[in-house]
């Protein structure tokens, strides 16, 4: 039997109880009658338009250098062209189509169908082209395939200063390749809450890159073949309440790489006679299964939400081994391929509830797990061909796991003034033949947003991070390495952070914005490698929008990153030291102006230089490499004339010139380094005009609208 | 032992309390005195709102009248689902808000406010893990990024999503323009590629479960595993890559050997000092110039072959 007290406490709580649930329902109102919202001047898009573009560009001094990303890599002339369309039927059956720089390597396109609330499909194409240099000259034949060879009349020298048929036998070799992503996905929304997903893509990389290949201390940059597949297939079902929804998804990537490894010819004066060539693995297929579910649970409860994730899965790779040397009677290991396995897993929870209108809480845990599960080989291997004698050595295997926990609270003091503190703590737990078996990291920091005014915020955020380490291994470093270096990942680490971020609408018409940053990082027990970081951004930007057809902008920006680092060649020699100062500086300035009814015109100007500066001193002598620096300094002028509603005139033009300086780079011909026959590859500079004259035609709907 | 029995019977129905506030529910209580909406619903609004940069929505997803899930869907509460009830908005002649929801950075609704309205459909699909995200934590609006009159919308197209996302973080405008980038500036890249601004259960909001599993979705042949691997490789590719640019090639923090050096200085060359004496017109250094280290130690990423051991083949 009950206590009167405890009675009135359980009425107390289901009163308390029912009058929540009553809120909830209370919460609900009443749902408008939208009977008569014909919605009679809704211009709903029904029928068809389309464009067209066609027209030409001309890049005058174009390079790789200029067309990095985008394939206008030579003074030539480009086709410019362009189509976009859509059709909508009035039941709600959508088609669309939008192609894209069809004239350049960077061409794009995208076709969609679909029925509104029903189901979607799309088939995308998306090339990428990736030009690094072509100033590097090799005198190998058959770059691009996977294997080398040197031309007859080649003469072999201990050194590159000896080889006296290099310069009859260099030929250029263009360090480019292209990534080339087809897609196919589509989506089906089977009910009210469930939709199902999929979707298909098969990448191709291929090209040539850059890879060094050696002969013990002879070694070679050698042009690699790319020749890469990768196809992905993702595909799963999301179940989406009214606030809540899991979604389930199953992800598998086939990596494969048709050659697999690059065998070269010793352009050296072969030290062991019998080794005359070098052959490198080239990446090897691999293969990901990975399974996740994720979703989110909104709570009435102190409006709270839920969010949670969790998938597994695993990382294989089994492709047959090369043999141990090019050497004659050079076996095959036993096994013959690695069985590689890796488990991947990864559980997380997040959480924002609101306990008080003015107060919310957030926080999130996060556990990743990278399991290798490869058994270890223990493998004769041969140090060099050079001298093949062969060592047993026990291959290591990384595995790890990291635990996240974050928090942070929001407090709205008054209407112009919110304070908040956060907090984060990283465990990485490490597995065997590592030098260390966990690290602990632990983040707090405080910040303050003021509005004291309309249109005017700014954000204050500090704070401090630790990193400690658990006992060093000294006997798990490979052996020879100097147990004084920690690397930095693991080193022990003090970092303080300070950010500033703000804006200002000063009128309707003017807007002010600023970012700034610094953090310091101090690796105060590392006694050599990297003793310290320090890192300053800061950002600008002022807008001034007029009118409609006028807006204006101004930014700029800056950049500072000064690494420290300490080494020690051995007894004999000092200490020595390495600094590295970075500077990056952007500047631009434009805007937009609709001059009459017809024109519009778009000006943009830009200036960013950068320097980088490597100083070195061992002992009492301080030495500083030549500076390293980049500028770019740009002008693109976009001028559009609407000749009719449906007719529109495109020009273009940029002024772009990029100058770099590079030690690494500079004065290396492939025979500068004795010990080096390098490629010779400049650093990047380009000084471009381009002009495009583009012609749009718009068919359909969009054709019978006035110009904008 | 009576104070026991109370909090037991406090704890018992708090606990209740919260399984049934667990429930599928409408959201927390709001104002007991529903707001009137119009009497038109659309065709109220745009008997005044009719500039042809608001009539850019009939565009998008979001008016489509065949959605039976959009505001413009059978029975969709049209403008006033996303600006909330306009009846006082209509009777004030427009002249005032009157509880019209704004959208945009500068907006009189604040975000929490605006981001309600969007919550209101998204939460259970696109904004799933919104709540726990860094932009909720840092009150960010959707209208900030989104510009939901546009036919189109310009963080959702890859050439121009870049100008949104870096107007506010602005020291990634920079980044753009290092002598190493990815090619975001040149409009085939996005920030999507690698974060997912609506939340994500990986670090700094990427779309992947770690950093490591984010690059390799496109760069799949680092993936591995290698019969040798490196283990900064295997643990996190931001261990040597700045993935935002850098003035040093392949987006490295710094540049070999120094890079390598940080973490290796074995007897013998990795420890060696590389001075200035080591460039072209002093004594030129294989362990300096061209690629420093990786002209010998190529395959940092990890290698296959069986006498890989050294990252050389």
């Amino acid at each position: 039997m009950k206590s009167l007290p405890q009675r009135r406490q359980l009425s107390r709580a289901f009163g308390a109880l029912a009058m929540l649930s009553a809120g909830a329902v209370w919460a609900d109102g009443d749902a408008p009658d939208t009977s008569n919202w014909k919605c009679e001047q809704c211009p709903f898009f029904e029928g068809y338009d389309a464009n067209v573009e066609a027209g030409a560009l001309y890049a005058n001094g174009a390079n790789f250098s200029f067309g990095r990303y985008t394939g206008i890599d030579r003074s030539t002339v480009y086709a410019d062209l362009g189509a976009a369309g859509q059709y909508r039927r009035a039941d709600g059956l959508d088609a669309s189509y939008e192609l894209r720089d069809l004239g350049l390597a960077s061409r794009e396109g995208s076709v969609e169908l679909g029925q509104e609330g029903r189901f979607d499909v799309r088939l995308g194409y998306d090339g990428q082209p990736t030009r690094l240099y072509d100033s590097g000259m090799t005198p190998f034949l058959g770059a691009g395939s996977g294997n080398l060879t040197l031309p007859g009349s080649w003469v072999p020298a201990g050194s590159t200063t000896g080889m006296s048929a290099l310069g009859a036998t260099l030929a250029p070799v263009r360090i480019e390749y292209d990534r080339r992503t087809a897609s196919l996905l589509g989506s089906y929304i089977a009910s009210s809450t469930w939709t199902l997903h999929a979707e298909f893509r098969h990448q191709e990389k291929d090209g040539t890159g850059l890879i060094g290949g050696t002969f013990f201390t002879e070694p070679t940059q050698l042009p690699q073949p790319i020749d890469y597949v990768t196809d992905t297939v993702e595909a799963g079902a999301l179940w989406a309440g009214h606030r809540a929804s899991l979604r389930l998804t199953y992800t598998g990537s086939w990596f494969k790489d048709d050659t697999d490894s690059l065998t070269f010819a010793d352009p050296y004066l072969p030290i062991n006679p019998a080794s005359t060539q070098g052959r490198l693995a080239l990446p090897p297929d691999n293969n990901l299964q990975q399974f996740a579910l994720a979703g989110n649970l909104p709570l009435n409860f102190l409006a709270t939400s839920f969010t949670y994730a969790a998938s597994f899965g695993s990382l294989k790779q089994d492709e047959a081994f090369l043999p141990f040397s090019t050497l004659p009677g050079a076996t095959v290991p036993t096994p013959s391929a690695l069985d590689g396995d890796v488990h991947l897993s990864h559980y997380a929870l997040g959480l924002a509830l609101h306990p008080l209108r003015k107060l919310s809480l957030r926080g999130d845990a996060a556990y990743d797990g990278r399991d290798d599960r490869t058994t270890p080989l223990t493998l004769n291997y041969v140090i060099t061909d050079t001298f093949p004698s062969s060592t047993a050595f026990t291959t290591p295997r990384y595995s790890e796991d990291r635990t996240r926990l974050e928090g942070s609270a929001d407090y709205e003091l008054e209407r112009w003034v919110r304070v908040g503190v956060g907090g984060k703590y990283l465990v990485n737990h490490y597995g065997p033949d590592q030098v260390v078996t966990d690290t602990r990291d632990a983040q707090s920091w405080v910040y303050a947003t003021l509005a004291p005014l309309a249109g005017l915020s700014f954000t204050l955020k500090g704070g401090d991070d630790s990193r400690k380490t658990s006992a060093f291994d000294a006997a798990a470093l490979p052996a020879a390495e100097n147990p004084l270096v920690w690397a930095y990942d693991y080193a022990p680490r003090d970092r303080e952070f300070f950010t500033l971020t703000g804006s200002w609408q000063a009128t309707a018409t003017l807007t002010w914005s600023i970012e700034g940053f610094s953090a310091n990082d101090d690796y105060r027990l590392s006694q050599l490698g990297l003793q310290s970081v320090h890192e300053r951004r800061a950002s600008t930007t002022l807008t001034w929008t007029p009118r409609e057809t006028l807006s204006a902008y101004l930014d700029g920006g800056y950049q500072r990153l000064d690494m420290l680092q300490d080494g020690f060649t051995g007894a004999l020699t000092a200490p020595w030291q390495v600094g590295d100062s970075e500077h990056f500086w952007n500047l631009g300035a434009g805007g937009q102006w609709a001059l009459a009814a017809r024109w519009t015109l778009a000006l943009d100007y830009l200036h960013a230089p950068s320097y980088s500066d490597f100083n070195t001193q061992i002992g009492a002598l301080a030495e500083p490499f030549p500076q390293n620096w980049s500028r770019l300094d740009s002008v693109r002028l976009d001028l559009r004339y609407q000749w009719t509603h449906a007719a529109q005139l495109h020009l273009r033009f940029i002024h772009e010139k990029y100058d770099s300086s590079d030690w690494a780079l500079a004065d290396v011909g492939p025979g500068t380094i004795p010990n080096l026959l390098a490629l010779g590859v400049l650093p990047w500079a380009h000084d471009v005009n381009l002009v495009a004259l583009t012609f749009r035609y718009q068919f359909g709907a969009a054709a019978s609208a006035p110009p904008p | 032992m009576t104070r026991i029995r109370a909090w037991r019977t406090y704890g018992a129905a708090a606990l209740l309390l919260a399984l049934m506030a667990a429930g599928i529910a409408p959201a927390r209580a709001q104002d007991a005195a529903a707001p009137a909406y119009s009497r038109k619903g659309a065709d109220t609004c745009l008997g005044c709102h009719d500039d042809p940069a608001l009539l850019g929505l009939f565009r998008t997803r979001h008016a489509r009248p065949n959605d039976p899930k959009g505001p413009f869907g059978h029975g969709g509460l049209q403008c006033e689902a996303c600006h909330g009830p306009g009846g006082a908005h209509v009777q004030a002649r427009g002249k005032e808000p009157a509880g019209i929801v704004d959208f945009g950075p500068h907006a009189l609704a604040s975000p929490a406010r605006q981001n309600a309205q969007c919550l209101g459909c998204h939460q259970s699909n696109t904004a799933h893990e919104w709540a726990a995200s860094q932009h909720a934590a840092s009150n960010v609006p959707c209208a900030a990024c989104h510009t939901l009159h546009a036919a189109h919308d310009p963080v959702l197209t890859t050439a121009t999503q870049v100008e949104v996302c870096t107007s506010c973080h602005q020291a990634e405008h920079t980044d753009l323009y290092k002598p190493s980038h990815h090619p975001l500036r040149e409009g085939k890249m996005a920030c999507t590629s690698c974060h997912a601004p609506h939340g994500s259960q990986g670090p700094y909001l990427l779309v992947g479960n770690t950093v490591t599993e984010t690059c390799t979705s496109c760069h799949s042949e680092y993936r591995g595993p290698f019969l040798w691997e490196h283990q900064p490789v295997a643990e996190d590719c931001s261990n040597c890559h700045s993935a935002h640019g850098s003035a040093q090639p392949a987006l490295l923090k710094t540049r070999p050997p120094f890079l390598c050096q940080q973490c290796h200085e074995g007897a013998g060359h990795p420890s060696i000092f590389n001075g200035p004496q080591g460039l072209p017109g002093g004594a030129p250094s294989a362990y300096l110039l061209a690629g420093g280290c990786i002209n010998c130690h190529s395959q940092v990423h990890g290698s296959n072959h069986p006498s890989g051991r050294a990252l050389m083949r």
